[in-house]
């Protein structure tokens, strides 16, 4: 994200085509999506990145990694 | 540490030459001028994603825009875009398109207002000039018109 610079970014830790939670979970759709927004007021100056500070696995398990990893390689 | 993403994509594209990132000529900065709870939002994705009903992207270096209905009631979403990524997404658009999320937000007063339509092109063009001096600008002028205070890019 830094490398395109946008004016204010937010770091969601889900894996890529993810980003407001797993499919048909509405509620943590919103979740996120109001943390998103609720961090607008706290940019300072073009170009920082805020982490949202979300997690795709409970107690924030990385085995998601391996998994999209072969998704990525295999389903192209 | 966050997934290195860019190493994979490369090594998925292969033998393709790997994806030239392009920051902004000039770095852009709107102050916000307005409360969300008073604020009208639109969702910016680049997905090319559509109504079902409205006109395919062609599958490579298609420059143009959808507007698509913010009401979650007006139709079925497809996605267009060819990345590798869509088998997930497509089972529910909502997760890279929170179209419901951001209505129901609207509804508890988080934000202000919806925008009437929200806007979706395709992501990953190459032509980096073009889309700073014609897509970007009527892209903007859309969400001008609509009176949109905050607009939310989902990059896919």
């Amino acid at each position: 994200m830094s490398r395109v610079a946008p004016p204010r970014g937010a770091f969601v830790d889900h894996p890529v085509g993810r980003t407001f939670g797993p499919p048909h979970d509405r509620a943590r759709n919103e979740t996120v999506l109001e943390k998103a927004l609720a961090e607008l007021p706290r940019f300072t100056r073009s170009g920082e990145i805020r982490d949202l500070h979300c997690e795709w696995l409970a107690g924030g398990s990385r085995a998601w990694e391996d998994e999209l990893r072969t998704e990525m390689l295999h389903e192209r | 540490m966050a997934f290195e993403y860019l190493p994979i994509m490369a090594e998925a594209g292969a033998p393709k030459p790997p994806r030239v990132l392009a920051a902004p000529s000039n770095p852009a900065w709107c102050p916000i001028k307005k409360p969300l709870g008073r604020s009208r939002v639109a969702l910016l994705s680049s997905a090319a994603l559509r109504l079902a009903n409205q006109k395919p992207f062609a599958p490579r270096d298609d420059t143009t825009y959808r507007l698509v209905p913010s009401d979650p009631a007006a139709g079925e979403i497809v996605i267009d875009h060819h990345s590798g990524i869509g088998r997930v997404p497509r089972q529910d658009p909502e997760i890279v398109f929170p179209r419901t999320a951001l209505a129901a937000l609207a509804k508890r007063g988080v934000i202000g207002a919806l925008s009437p339509h929200h806007v979706s092109f395709m992501g990953g063009l190459k032509c980096h000039a073009e889309i700073e001096s014609e897509i970007a600008p009527a892209i903007a002028g859309e969400l001008k018109r609509a009176e949109v205070d905050v607009a939310l890019l989902v990059p896919y």
